[in-house]
């Protein structure tokens, strides 16, 4: 029990908590500064998710975005690639899911699963431009992913106006997505779970990507943890030099981590189109571009602790929905939160510093009797060789 | 309108002037980052910092109707935002990208809130008046025929922003402090045995490279526009960032590679008119960004090797002929 107070892991879950603590309660501040009825709002942001049922539907969908996205940040993140161009990847492999459901004539079946494939592999194509330059030539990716990211978003809006936007269409967006070519609901159709099932189906729209979200983490975990492809990725990421003279192909290596990482920022997409819009919208990933890099930053680049960070903010931003629609306070507030848990948490010398200090306190107190006879064994020892 | 009245509106003083009015907003925050980068902290907050600029700016402006407390207030603002990132970075030991990243989610979260609150709409701020800095005439050259329509009649910030690079530049090469800054980059353990502060060193530079950013924003909601935006920097930020790796972080190869994406910027904004798909027409600039960050690397890289041969060259020679010596 001790050890585990005193462990490494308990350091750093204290830390986040402590993280987040904090930037809930500068949340808390600003609003109180800014509403009329703080504390009303900050209970409709706080327990506002799980007051109906079809809330919290949304905070599950929202999570499972942000899940894959925080994903995508542990791959390129973890070979140390500062790669950011996950909104462009998302909204192409968004479209690309779309087009295919929309128009390729075959089944249900096959069009759901060639669907996928398309966003995952428009996807990876998209990440190809920023990673070639990177590992041949070592332009700054930060700088090239985030302007392909824009472009990204523009090629979106032309396809969406010029070629999918029908006359007759009051918003800018797409034809629904017909019924049979949705993703079903979660809940598997038996017997037992036909109540549930109904109510569920009803009142909230989470869909079978629950299980693909869940497949993904294990993958993506046993892809960096267990694989030789992992070891040369996080190789990598450690020390560039190191890897290359260990005889790691380093090229290979950052091309295939953006490569893959695109791979589950269009399944991100897939996700947008398939099972939250049922079509293809304007500005359909407005505000997601950064939020993977939270949720990495939060779950410490581990793909185990993804997903209970994309629960955590997926949470915050159903609240933060839910708090606009109920008091005066926006919801841009949540980011505000964000970027503070983000600097906190990766604030290596700020929180742990106050732990590790009372932890050498502790430590100092205990061995205080054991240090003794070092130091005297020392000392003689200096005489004997003087 | 047809290709041959934009081809021929872009050799005109009208096209001219409009590449140097589009450049300012990338001029300042790419000094701003230059200084920044060869203090060794790269601010990769400037996009944030510039929309936190644009903002303090207009609202203040608008409060207490007086331009200069305004660029001051914006000011103060930029570089309270680059304090911020220079205290986790320096002091906490945050992640100099991801602290930059976290700024700018700050910064773009925090403005849409603050303008909430301020005016009720989201989008912009066009229900409050807002002021705008001056124009300049410039005497004289005014007067001449083709030169003053280019050069005269622009923001004050314009001049400012041009102005800044010669200053950027004997700041960092003819005074004491400036060469400190680059010690400090070169090589922080050096810099420190000679008794300079490099953590001081390196907050000043973030806090410098604050003031640009934010007077780039300000350039952009209270000369180019008349009110701020949201998301106003609309990548200028990253733009000045590429800018500075570019121009091989002298002051004036800085300069010409801002100018190159004011002029990216400057035939997209003239092709909008032609009957081209405006969203593919404004991806110009940020495509002439990634061609020209990747041309300036493939370059540098060659270069690298060239140096390469040559040493190994000089070593080769100099050991036959120590051995031809031997004989």
């Amino acid at each position: 029990m001790k050890s585990f107070f005193e462990s490494k892991g308990f350091r750093e879950l204290l830390r986040i908590v402590l993280a987040v603590t904090i930037g809930l309660a500068l949340g808390f501040i600003i609003t109180l500064f800014v509403s009329k009825d703080p504390v009303g709002a900050y209970k409709s942001f706080l327990l506002g998710p799980i007051s109906r049922l079809n809330r919290i539907g949304d905070w599950l969908e929202e999570s499972l975005t942000l899940i894959l996205l925080g994903l995508v940040i542990c791959i390129v993140f973890g070979a140390s690639q500062w790669y950011i161009g996950v909104e462009g990847q998302m909204v192409l492999g968004a479209m690309a899911a779309g087009c295919v459901a929309l128009y390729v004539p075959i089944p249900p079946l096959p069009r759901i699963l060639l669907a996928f494939l398309a966003a995952m592999i428009v996807g990876a194509l998209w990440g190809l431009i920023p990673a070639l330059l990177k590992a041949y030539y070592n332009a700054n990716e930060l700088v090239t992913s985030l302007m392909m990211n824009t472009v990204a978003l523009k090629i979106f809006e032309y396809i969406l106006k010029a070629f999918i936007m029908t006359p007759k269409s009051r918003s800018i967006s797409s034809e629904l997505i017909e019924k049979p070519f949705r993703l079903p609901t979660f809940i598997p159709n038996l017997p037992f779970l036909q109540g549930i099932r109904e109510i569920w189906m009803k009142q909230t729209s989470v869909t079978i990507m629950v299980y693909i979200v869940i497949a993904a983490v294990i993958i993506v975990y046993y892809l960096l943890y267990k694989t030789p492809f992992g070891y040369e990725l996080r190789t990598v990421g450690l020390n560039t030099k190191f890897a290359h003279y260990g005889g790691i192909n380093v090229k290979r290596t950052i091309i295939m981590s953006i490569l893959v990482s695109g791979l589950v920022a269009g399944l991100a997409g897939a996700h947008l189109t398939l099972a939250i819009h049922n079509k293809i919208i304007s500005n359909m990933t407005s505000g997601l571009g950064f939020e993977g890099i939270n949720i990495a930053i939060l779950a410490g680049n581990n793909p185990l602790g993804v997903p209970i960070a994309g629960l955590l903010y997926g949470y915050l931003r159903a609240g933060s929905d839910v708090m606009e629609r109920s008091s005066d306070v926006s919801r841009e507030l949540v980011f505000v939160i964000q970027a503070m848990v983000l600097l906190l948490v990766t604030a290596e010398r700020l929180l742990p510093t106050i732990q590790k200090r009372v932890a050498d306190i502790k430590e100092n107190s205990e061995n205080g009797t054991n240090g003794k006879p070092d130091v005297k064994n020392v000392k003689e020892g200096d005489s004997h060789v003087a | 309108m047809s290709l041959e009245t934009v081809i021929r509106s872009i050799f005109s003083t009208l096209f001219l002037a409009s590449v140097i009015r589009i450049s300012t907003p990338i001029i300042f925050p790419a000094m701003g980052g230059l200084i920044a980068v060869v203090t060794g902290v790269p601010n990769m907050a400037l996009e944030g910092i510039m929309n936190v600029g644009a903002f303090v700016g207009v609202m203040v402006s608008a409060y207490t109707g007086n331009v200069w407390l305004a660029i001051l207030a914006g000011i103060v603002a930029g570089v309270l935002m680059a304090l911020l990132l220079g205290l986790f970075h320096i002091y906490f030991k945050t992640n100099l990208f991801i602290g930059g990243l976290a700024v700018n989610l700050m910064a773009s979260g925090g403005t849409v809130f603050l303008l909430y609150i301020m005016t009720g709409d989201k989008g912009n701020s066009a229900s409050v008046k807002s002021l705008s800095v001056p124009n300049w005439e410039i005497p004289f050259i005014k007067d001449i025929p083709f030169l003053g329509d280019v050069i005269s009649g622009h923001p004050v910030f314009t001049y400012l922003a041009f102005l800044s690079v010669i200053l950027v530049y004997i700041f960092l090469y003819r005074t004491r402090f400036g060469t400190h800054l680059r010690a400090v980059g070169e090589n922080p353990e050096a810099a420190t045995t000679l008794g300079i502060d490099v953590k001081k060193s390196r907050m000043i530079a973030l806090a410098i490279s604050g003031v640009f950013a934010a007077l780039g924003g300000m350039n952009l909601s209270m000369a180019y526009l008349q009110f701020f935006q949201k998301e106003m920097a609309a990548g200028r930020g990253w733009i000045g960032i590429a800018a500075v790796h570019l121009g091989a972080r002298k002051p004036l190869g800085v300069l010409f590679a801002s100018i190159l994406f004011g002029f990216a910027d400057a035939i997209s904004n003239q092709l909008g008119s032609l009957n081209i798909p405006s969203q593919l027409v404004q991806t110009i600039p940020y495509i002439t960004t990634v061609v020209a960050l990747a041309v300036f690397a493939i370059q540098q890289r060659q270069a690298a090797l060239e140096r390469m041969k040559r040493y190994q060259k000089e070593h080769l020679e100099a050991i036959s002929a120590n051995a031809s010596k031997a004989e």
